[in-house]
C-alpha cells in the first residue's frame, strides 16, 4: 500500500501536489455550512460555534504557531483569538468566507501579541509561497515539544494505519475527500456511484479512524 | 439512530447536509460530548491526511475556549451571545447604566471580580499559571461622577475581553495609559492560593 503522501494524484499528473484545501473554495460545501452555523450563532446557538472551533482549531494554532515562531504560546493566542471572533461574530456579514474572516483575527491576534512583546512579527502575506511554507513547517516541528511532536507523529501513524487497513472503496472516497477536496457529486462521478452512498463511505471510513484514535487520545 | 447521527456529522463536516437537517442535529451536538468528540476526531483525521506532522490544537482546546467564553460571559452578568451590529452598545448601555447605579464599592467589586474564582478556574483549566490578580483602589476621595462610572465599565469590558494572563496586562496597561482620571488603580498579580 503506497503511503498516503504518495497518493497518486486524480488528474493523473506524476508531480506531487498540494492537497486542496476544501475551506478555501469559493461557494463551497464548507463554506455554505460555516455561513449556516454562524447564522445560527447569532441567533443564540452558542453550540454551533464550538463546532466552528472544532472545524478550525488546528488550521488556527497551525498559523498562529508560524507568525509566533513559538509553538509554545500558539494555543494561548489561537484562544483568544477564536474568542475575539465569538465577541466580533455578531458585525459577521457573510461577505467573505468565514475561515477568512476568522484567519484575519488570528494573524491580527498574534501581531498584537508580538508587539506587546516588543519583538519583530514575522511579515506574513496572506499565503506563503510553498517552499516557505515547508520551511516554516520544517523549522516548526524542530521547536515542537518532544511530547507534542511524538503525539503528532503517533496521530499520523493511526490515521495511515487506519486508512491502510480500510476497504479499497472506503479508502477511496476518504482519500477523494479530505486530501483531493473533492464534492460528494464529485466524488460519486469518478466512482461511479450514487452520491448517498459516497456519504456513507466516507462515514464508514471515519468511524473507522475515530475507533483508532479514540484509545490514544482518550 | 446513533449512526443515523454520527452520519449527519460526518456530512456536515463536508458542507454536505441538507439544510434542514442541519438544526436538530447542532442541537444534539451541543449537549453531547461524545459526538463533539467523535466530530473532533473526523477533523483531526483529515488534518492529518492533509497535512501530517506539525503543530496541532492540543486535546482539550475547544473545551478550554469555551470555557474562556463562558468565564467572560460570566465575569460580565449583562453580555449576551453575539448580536447583529448593535452588540457593542447593548453590552455598554447595560453595563454603564449598572455603573452609574452602583456605588464606588460595587465599581471595585466589579472591577475585582473577573479576576477572583473565574480566572483561577479558567487559568487552571487553561494550564495558565494560577495567579489571583489583585486591583487596588485608592482610599479617600469622592465617589465617582457617572461619566467615571461609564469609563470603569467600559474598562470591564475591555479587561472581560482577554483571558489570558498576557491579554490582561495589556488591557489593564492601556486603559490606565489612556484615561488618567483613572489612574490611581493599580493591578497586581499575587500569588497562587
Amino acid at each position: 500500500m503506497m503511503p498516503m503522501a504518495n497518493f497518486p494524484p486524480s488528474d493523473g499528473s506524476t508531480e506531487p501536489h498540494e492537497p486542496r484545501d476544501d475551506a478555501a473554495r469559493p461557494g463551497s460545501g464548507v463554506e455554505q455550512s460555516d455561513l449556516e452555523l454562524v447564522r445560527r450563532v447569532q441567533r443564540g446557538e452558542r453550540g454551533a460555534f464550538d463546532l466552528l472551533v472544532l472545524r478550525y482549531q488546528h488550521k488556527v494554532v497551525k498559523l498562529v504557531a508560524r507568525l509566533l515562531r513559538d509553538p509554545t504560546e500558539a494555543e494561548d493566542v489561537a484562544q483568544e483569538a477564536f474568542v475575539k471572533a465569538y465577541r466580533a461574530l455578531g458585525s459577521f456579514r457573510g461577505d467573505s468566507a468565514f475561515y477568512t474572516w476568522l484567519y484575519r483575527i488570528a494573524v491580527n491576534t498574534a501581531r498584537n501579541t508580538m508587539a506587546s512583546r516588543q519583538r519583530r512579527p514575522l511579515d506574513y502575506e496572506a499565503d506563503l509561497s510553498e517552499s516557505e511554507q515547508s520551511a516554516v513547517e520544517s523549522r516548526m516541528r524542530h521547536v515542537d515539544t518532544p511530547e507534542a511532536a511524538a503525539l503528532s507523529e503517533e496521530i499520523h501513524s493511526t490515521v495511515n494505519s487506519a486508512i491502510e487497513a480500510l476497504p479499497e472503496d472506503l479508502r477511496t472516497a476518504i482519500i477523494l475527500r479530505e486530501v483531493e477536496g473533492l464534492s460528494y457529486e464529485e466524488i460519486a462521478e469518478a466512482m461511479d456511484c450514487p452520491v448517498g452512498t459516497v456519504r456513507s463511505r466516507i462515514f464508514r471510513a471515519r468511524e473507522a479512524i475515530d475507533r483508532s484514535l479514540k484509545p490514544l487520545l482518550d | 439512530m446513533t449512526d443515523q447521527i454520527r452520519e449527519q456529522m460526518s456530512a456536515l463536516l463536508d458542507g454536505e447536509l441538507p439544510r434542514g437537517e442541519v438544526d436538530l442535529l447542532v442541537r444534539r451536538m451541543a449537549r453531547d460530548a461524545e459526538l463533539k468528540r467523535a466530530f473532533g476526531n473526523y477533523v483531526l483525521a483529515g488534518e492529518s491526511l492533509r497535512a501530517p506532522g506539525g503543530v496541532m490544537a492540543g486535546k482539550g482546546f475547544a473545551a478550554r475556549v469555551s470555557a474562556a467564553i463562558d468565564a467572560e460571559e460570566s465575569a460580565s452578568p449583562v453580555a449576551e451571545q453575539p448580536a447583529p451590529s448593535s452588540a457593542p452598545s447593548r453590552w455598554r448601555r447595560p453595563l454603564a447604566a449598572t455603573a452609574v447605579a452602583a456605588s464606588a464599592a460595587l465599581a471595585a467589586v466589579l472591577l475585582v471580580r473577573p479576576d477572583s474564582g473565574d480566572s483561577q478556574q479558567f487559568a487552571e483549566r487553561s494550564g495558565a499559571p494560577a495567579t489571583v490578580p489583585v486591583v487596588t483602589l485608592p482610599v479617600g476621595g469622592a465617589s465617582p461622577t457617572p461619566a467615571q462610572n461609564q469609563r470603569l465599565a467600559g474598562y470591564l469590558v475591555t479587561h472581560g475581553q482577554y483571558a489570558t494572563p498576557i491579554g490582561r496586562r495589556a488591557a489593564w496597561s492601556n486603559a490606565l495609559a489612556t484615561d488618567p482620571g483613572i489612574a490611581r488603580v493599580t493591578y497586581e498579580p499575587a500569588e497562587a492560593r
